[in-house]
């Protein structure tokens, strides 16, 4: 493990990844909103979290979207519910700030250390 | 599938319900219209939305990252006529009435308009929300490195 690649870094850019992707499923959601037959997608976060740690750390992550169950369609077969879409949105955009803010302050460390030396 | 190309996943919507409000609204101009360039009284139009993976392959779908195929963006497959029969409003007096005194005004449901008008407007809105969350996020990734 060099000073660049700590277990944090590694752990956080699976996490920023995986945040991407979903987002992707999530905005796919909300831009299909008033498509009918459109069936809401979303993703095993924790799993997938698991998954791309204990896999070869060089390998790709390529998360498996998956039909979201439980939720009222709509007579066109569409069953994409705003609420969950928004609060989602809200959440992963949180969540993916604290990821980045923790990486700054990782980052800061390894500046120090490296400022230190000289 | 980059931040960057999320953004553009967004914009397909905001165009495709910007044309469905376009459509409603041209539905509304011509509620009484019983003039057409086809002959009788104006239809009523209704916009299809349809999901795709649309993206060509290429230097640019790749920059943006459209290389993985769960991402749909929404498209307006076509705009189509609402072939219901026209209302039918006694009006003697009317330039276009019938032998029977009747006109055929257009199958424009007021209120159903402007629920769908509505209805586009918060779609809108609600697209607009997922790419200021889109946004955020890609300042945040920025900042890492500041």
């Amino acid at each position: 493990m060099s000073i660049m690649n700590t277990a944090q870094l590694t752990l956080l850019e699976k996490f920023l990844d995986l945040a991407t992707a979903r987002q992707s499923l999530l905005v796919s959601n909300i831009a299909n909103v008033d498509t009918p037959g459109y069936r809401t997608q979303d993703m095993d976060f924790h799993g997938e979290m698991i998954r791309a740690l204990s896999q070869d750390p060089g390998m790709p992550m390529i998360p498996v979207p998956r039909e979201v169950p439980g939720l009222l369609s709509r007579p066109d077969g569409n069953n994409v519910s705003v609420d969950r879409e928004g609060l989602l949105l809200a959440e992963l955009q949180l969540k993916y700030q604290a990821a980045t803010q923790a990486m700054r302050a990782e980052f800061a460390l390894i500046r120090s250390v490296v400022s230190d030396a000289v | 599938m980059n931040l960057f190309g999320l953004l553009q996943i967004s914009g397909t919507a905001l165009l495709a319900q910007r044309e469905r409000a376009e459509i409603s609204a041209s539905n509304l101009a011509n509620a009484d219209t019983t003039r057409t360039i086809e002959g009788g009284p104006y239809k009523r139009q209704n916009v299809v939305f349809a999901a795709s993976h649309p993206f060509p392959s290429g230097f640019f779908a790749t920059l943006a990252g459209f290389t993985d195929i769960h991402t749909q963006t929404v498209q307006v497959a076509g705009v189509v006529q609402d072939e219901s029969a026209p209302t039918r409003r006694y009006d003697p007096g009317h330039p276009d009435a019938d032998a029977t005194g009747y006109v055929d005004f257009p199958n424009v449901n007021p209120v159903e308009e402007s629920v769908n008008l509505m209805e586009a407007a918060r779609s809108y809105q609600m697209n607009v929300s997922a790419i200021q969350t889109t946004k955020a996020m890609i300042q945040a990734a920025i900042q890492i490195a500041q």
